[in-house]
């Protein structure tokens, strides 16, 4: 079995449950989103721990005249993160809305990929007329031929725009608001739990190994766009009179968190964002699916200051809300925690004063994280707030899920052992700088 | 099986038990949530009790255990284990925290009974003796910090337990944050201690620390400095102490339990814990020592003023902990240690006799409502006087030995540490004062109207149940205060839980006294074998010396007390109308909420708004935004004027191009 039936076969079932009757569509969505998340796992099952390389490759050519390959892989970096995506998809099974994008969403998500699609390809033209080579557009192949210092630098750029953006950081974020508002509760959750995950994921995959120079050369205006972002963010999550934007906000707080990890170019720190970004998953989307139950028993209103006093006859939503509240403000005891305490111990390593400022965001997110949770749950109920138990159809999900946040809870580990050989070769590909003045990098050194 | 395998099994038993009542939450009938919590956590009781019997038949010397289960977080460097330690420490912890944990589970199981959250209230209760029991046998740093957190979420959780009180989800609110702030203290200082040993295991911790850090080292003092702030936020010391009198929102036993005898002492285990690292830094311990002095003495002269019979009792609970903090600083280890366990027995019990007597007033807490009640609660009111005296330190009860084992080891060192001795014998006379200000008026003096009642055997009720801090109209539904009101003189699991506590603050002190046996200091002589202020113990005769001053002081407080509130009544409103601004000052609690309130709580809103209102609208939406989709509408306009239909313009548009390019390869080539 290779990889790309991951891909190929939720494509194929939405063809089909595209031209069957409605009801059906549902269940047939449903079952395939099950058997890939299956199939997801028994990858996950049979990957090989001290591989640092790419394993179950498959490789063909694609566009043979510009070098373009149809190449999947899978290693330490983003194995977990397929199976967080497929078990993310299968939460949401049987809520299906139709997405409307705002101006602001297309506007901003096309600058971002237009930088993108810049930087790839001049990553490629540039890398073979400055080493002579032929034309290619291989992540293997590119990161033996490194660029120059000028390139990196401006092509990093336009990377981190793209990345930033997609995130959101702030200030990219300018269509966080609008967006997440406009967009029906299933597809926040996706693009929250997984689409922003796909930058911090690229910032590891693409700009660290091709351009370690930048990198470095950028490393502390990264690290303070992440500061600044956690503090703005985290501030703003305990005004904000809107459920969904607290969500919102401490979403852009944990990826400013991640990234933050990312750029302490220390493996503990990147070890530490890989691992948050399984649990920001984890946590983010039944986040948003709790404010979906919330709002339905306040008369449809996100406002905090319309609920108040649910937990009164839905202890069980209470209690699930609970956990993934606790997990969200990374208390010690959460996976959540273990990401965050690698984060911040890789950068204060890297930037003690940063690392410390950072702590502010951690303490800020406790207070967030139960001003909701009290806002919502406890004191007196609203006039408008008509509380009752959750159903077995939102239970099923938000339960599962829950699920996985206490027994990653209980075993963190399981996140951080297939990582480490992968992560550790990533990062020392930036770490020592004299490395990656002119030979060429050596990804697999260990 | 071996000790480390029972110290496993005393964690599992309030695990299980949460997870069962947690899961039955609407299957248990009745009270059977209740029992179940108590069986398990005398389970656990039983299995400490068996740790320490089987660590006692070992030679003193290897008494140190650590045992691992499995591989937690480990990566890069970091070693975070799913480790125990089991030494004399933490199995004198384990009993201590089970045991008196059990009796309170117990007083629970009635106290409790008509409230409508009742397995709610036993799921979190053994949730929090799991988590206190995980703090104390942690085997390295991020074990250690996970208990200290999920002790907090616990504390939160019952504290905001009558969650449709606005006061108590305010309270909980303010708990928790304060002890984040702690939290990060305490991982913020291991990450110190991290970068020079590379591990976070306890023993290697403590091993290396003479070899990578010299003595009094800039890092280990802000390492040491960071703990405290862990300790100080926890074990509520000034000025992160402001959460615990508001903490008593929470539900009567839940102040005996965690706001008196186990959590909040958790600061001083930490530091006797970390003894070997405070003692490499000395500078850092002296700020604990004198932190802890400051404490209470500032919380013994709030305990003066305060009506709120339980928020008496926690302040009088802060000021105690200062004592241990003190000791535990300067290096009175088994003092320090020996005072938290009495201090644990006579403390519950003053709450558990606090909460028959607040049942007795139909849930009314103010001490000016209060008085005469010595006749008709007698059970009550010997309990409270045992705990009370304990408090005092009067010989020959229990507190009266630990306490001044602390002060004479300060006199005893001297070099300026005499000074916070002077300041314990000052606060032992405070305490005295209030707390016989409590005795004398709640059960002294003309019968209230409720007090009457009940010697016609008519237990008060609340026509309408109101929030004795708001004086709000509640129900007694879920989420409330059940309709239910319980005096130990009734129910017999309360008078069975109090008498065992009241033994034992008793008694409790007979195994340390000075000259006769010293059955503490022995016991945990291997966890501080390697400590170099232990050896220098104070002598008999001056233990004696000490002993006798601080009875000294009890018996002029306690004195003065009989003459200002029994005697002469009215004497205590003439004080206060004499020295107005010293009262207000008082009642006020010294300004800390308001000064904590004025710099940090007000700017962080503000910040917050601003940025949510201004900054965002105006730079984000108003610049980024606006200029990028500004942008795209200029530049689409300037295309689209191009599109004009006309052929010669597009051809003479596509010569004007062909021609650029043309040229630009004649140049570069």
């Amino acid at each position: 079995m290779t990889l790309s039936i991951l891909i190929w076969l939720p494509l194929a079932i939405a063809v089909v449950a595209g031209q069957l009757p409605a009801r059906i569509t549902g269940r047939l969505a449903a079952a395939g989103s099950l058997v890939t998340l299956g199939i997801a796992i028994s990858f996950l099952a049979r990957f090989k721990l001290s591989h640092p390389g790419l394993q179950f490759v498959t490789d063909q050519v694609w566009i043979s005249a510009l070098g373009i390959h149809y190449k999947l892989g899978l290693d330490g970096l983003n194995v977990s993160l397929v199976v967080l995506g497929c078990l993310l998809f299968s939460a949401m099974w049987g809520t299906g809305e139709r997405v409307r994008a705002t101006t602001k969403l297309v506007v901003y998500t096309l600058v971002g990929s237009f930088f993108m699609l810049a930087g790839a390809i001049a990553t490629g033209a540039l890398a073979s007329s400055q080493h002579g080579t032929p034309l290619t557009f291989a992540l293997s192949s590119l990161q033996h031929l490194p660029l120059s210092h000028g390139s990196q630098e401006w092509i990093f750029l336009a990377f981190a725009a793209a990345f930033l953006v997609k995130m959101p950081l702030i200030p990219f974020h300018g269509w966080l608001a609008d967006g997440y508002k406009s967009m029906p509760i299933p597809a926040v959750a996706v693009f929250s739990g997984i689409l922003s995950k796909v930058a911090a994921y690229g910032f590891l995959r693409i700009v660290l190994p091709l351009f370690p120079f930048a990198t470095v050369h950028f490393q502390l205006l990264m690290l303070l766009i992440c500061l600044v972002s956690i503090l703005w963010s985290t501030s703003v999550a305990f005004t904000t009179p809107d459920a969904r934007l607290v969500v919102a906000y401490s979403s852009v707080a944990q990826l400013s968190f991640i990234t933050l990890g990312i750029f302490s170019l220390r493996s503990q720190g990147a070890q530490g964002a890989l691992l948050q970004m399984l649990n920001h998953g984890l946590v983010t989307a039944p986040l948003f699916f709790i404010v979906a139950a919330l709002a339905a028993r306040a008369g449809g209103s996100e406002k905090l200051s319309d609920m108040g006093g649910i937990a009164f006859r839905a202890p069980v939503l209470a209690s699930l809300f609970l956990i993934v509240a606790f997990a969200t403000l990374a208390m010690p005891g959460s996976s959540n925690f273990i990401g965050e305490f690698l984060i911040l111990l890789g950068v204060f390593r890297a930037k003690l004063a940063i690392s410390v400022i950072a702590f502010l965001g951690v303490v800020g997110a406790a207070f967030y994280a139960l001003r909701v949770f009290i806002g919502a749950m406890h004191n007196r109920p609203r006039p408008r707030v008509a509380s009752r138990g959750i159903g077995i159809s939102d239970f099923i999900p938000m339960g599962a899920l829950a699920l996985v946040i206490l027994v990653f809870a209980f075993y963190p580990q399981f996140g951080l052992k297939r990582s480490e050989p992968t992560v550790n070769a990533t990062v020392s590909s930036v770490v020592p700088p004299r490395a990656i003045v002119a030979s060429p990098v050596t990804p697999a050194a260990r | 099986m071996t000790a480390t395998t029972f110290a496993w099994l005393v964690l599992l038993c309030p695990l299980v038990g949460t997870v069962v009542i947690a899961l039955g939450w609407n299957r248990w009938p009745g009270r059977s949530a209740g029992w179940i919590g108590t069986a398990a956590i005398a389970a656990a009781f039983g299995c400490a009790v068996v740790t320490l019997v089987s660590i006692r038949t070992r030679a003193p010397e290897h008494r140190e255990l650590s045992s691992t289960l499995w591989n937690y977080a480990v990566t890069s460097g970091l070693d975070a284990k799913m480790q125990i330690l089991v030494d004399p420490l933490s199995v004198f912890m384990i009993t201590v925290v089970s045991g008196v944990s059990a009796l309170i589970h117990l007083y629970s199981v009635t106290y409790m009974q008509s409230d409508r959250g009742l397995h709610r209230y036993f799921a979190y209760l053994n949730f929090f003796v799991l988590s206190m029991l995980l703090l104390v046998l942690a085997g390295n740093f991020v074990i250690l910090i996970i208990g200290w957190a999920f002790v907090g979420a616990a504390s939160y959780l019952l504290i905001s337990f009558w969650y449709r009180r606005s006061t108590a989800t305010r309270a909980g609110l303010k708990a928790f944050v304060i002890n984040v702030v702690g939290d990060v203290g305490l991982v913020l200082g291991t990450f110190f201690i991290f970068k020079h040993t590379g591990t976070v295991d306890f023993l290697k911790v403590f091993a290396l620390t003479p070899h990578v850090f010299g003595h009094d080292s800039t890092d280990l003092v802000v390492a040491c400095l960071l703990l405290g702030v862990g300790a100080f936020a926890k074990s509520a010391q000034v000025p992160l102490h402001t959460w615990l009198p508001d903490a008593m929102e929470g539900p009567t036993p839940v102040s005996a339990l965690i706001h008196a005898a186990t959590m909040v002492t958790a600061g001083v285990y930490l530091i006797v814990r970390m003894h070997p690292l405070f003692e490499q830094a000395p500078t850092a311990a002296d700020v604990t020592a004198i932190g802890g002095g400051l404490t209470l003495t500032v919380a013994a002269t709030i305990a003066l003023v305060v009506t709120d019979l339980k928020r008496v009792i926690a302040y009088s609970t802060m000021s105690q902990i200062g004592y241990m903090i003190m000791g535990a600083s300067v290096g009175a280890y088994s003092a320090a240690m020996f005072h938290l366990m009495t201090h644990a027995f006579f403390k519950a019990l003053l709450f558990m006799a606090a909460g028959s007597l607040i049942g007795a007033m139909a849930g009314v807490q103010s001490l000016d409502r209060m008085g005469g009640f010595r006749r008709v609660l007698p059970f009550t009111f010997v309990s409270f006087m045992v705990g009370g005296l304990a408090l005092t330190g009067l010989p020959p009860f229990s507190g009266w030995l630990s306490k001044d084992d602390i002060l004479a080891f300060l006199d005893h060192r001297g070099g300026g540490f005499e000074i916070l001795g002077v300041l314990g014998y000052l606060g032992a006379f405070l305490t005295g004062l209030y707390t016989f200000r409590m005795i004398f008026r709640a059960f002294w003096g003309e019968p209230v109207e409720e007090a009457r009642e009940l010697e016609h055997g008519h237990l008060a009720h609340a026509d309408v149940p109101r929030n004795p801090m708001t004086g709000e109209e509640e129900d007694t539904d879920i989420g409330f205060p059940g309709p239910g009101h319980y005096i130990a003189e009734r129910e017999m699991p309360m008078k069975v839980a109090m008498g065992v506590l009241a033994v034992l603050a008793l008694i409790g002190g007979l195994i340390q006294i000075p000259g006769v046996d010293l059955g503490i200091e022995r016991f945990l002589s291997t966890t501080f074998a390697d400590s170099h202020l232990v050896r220098s113990e104070p002598s008999t005769a001056s233990s004696w010396v000490g002993l006798a001053i601080g009875a000294g002081a009890a018996l002029i407080a306690i004195t003065i007390a009989y003459r200002v509130w029994v005697a002469e009544p009215g004497t205590a409103t003439r004080v206060r109308e004499r020295l107005p601004a010293l009262y207000t000052f008082l009642a006020n609690k010294w300004y800390f909420d308001e000064a904590i309130d004025f710099l940090i709580v007000r700017p962080a809103l503000t910040v917050g708004r601003l940025a949510g209102s201004v900054l965002e609208r105006t730079v984000i939406e108003g610049l980024l935004t606006g200029g990028a989709v500004g942008a795209v509408r200029v530049g689409s306009a300037a295309v689209r004027r191009w599109q004009t239909g006309f052929v010669r313009y597009y051809a003479a548009a596509m010569l004007i191009c062909l021609s650029g390019v043309a040229l630009y390869f004649l140049i570069s080539s």
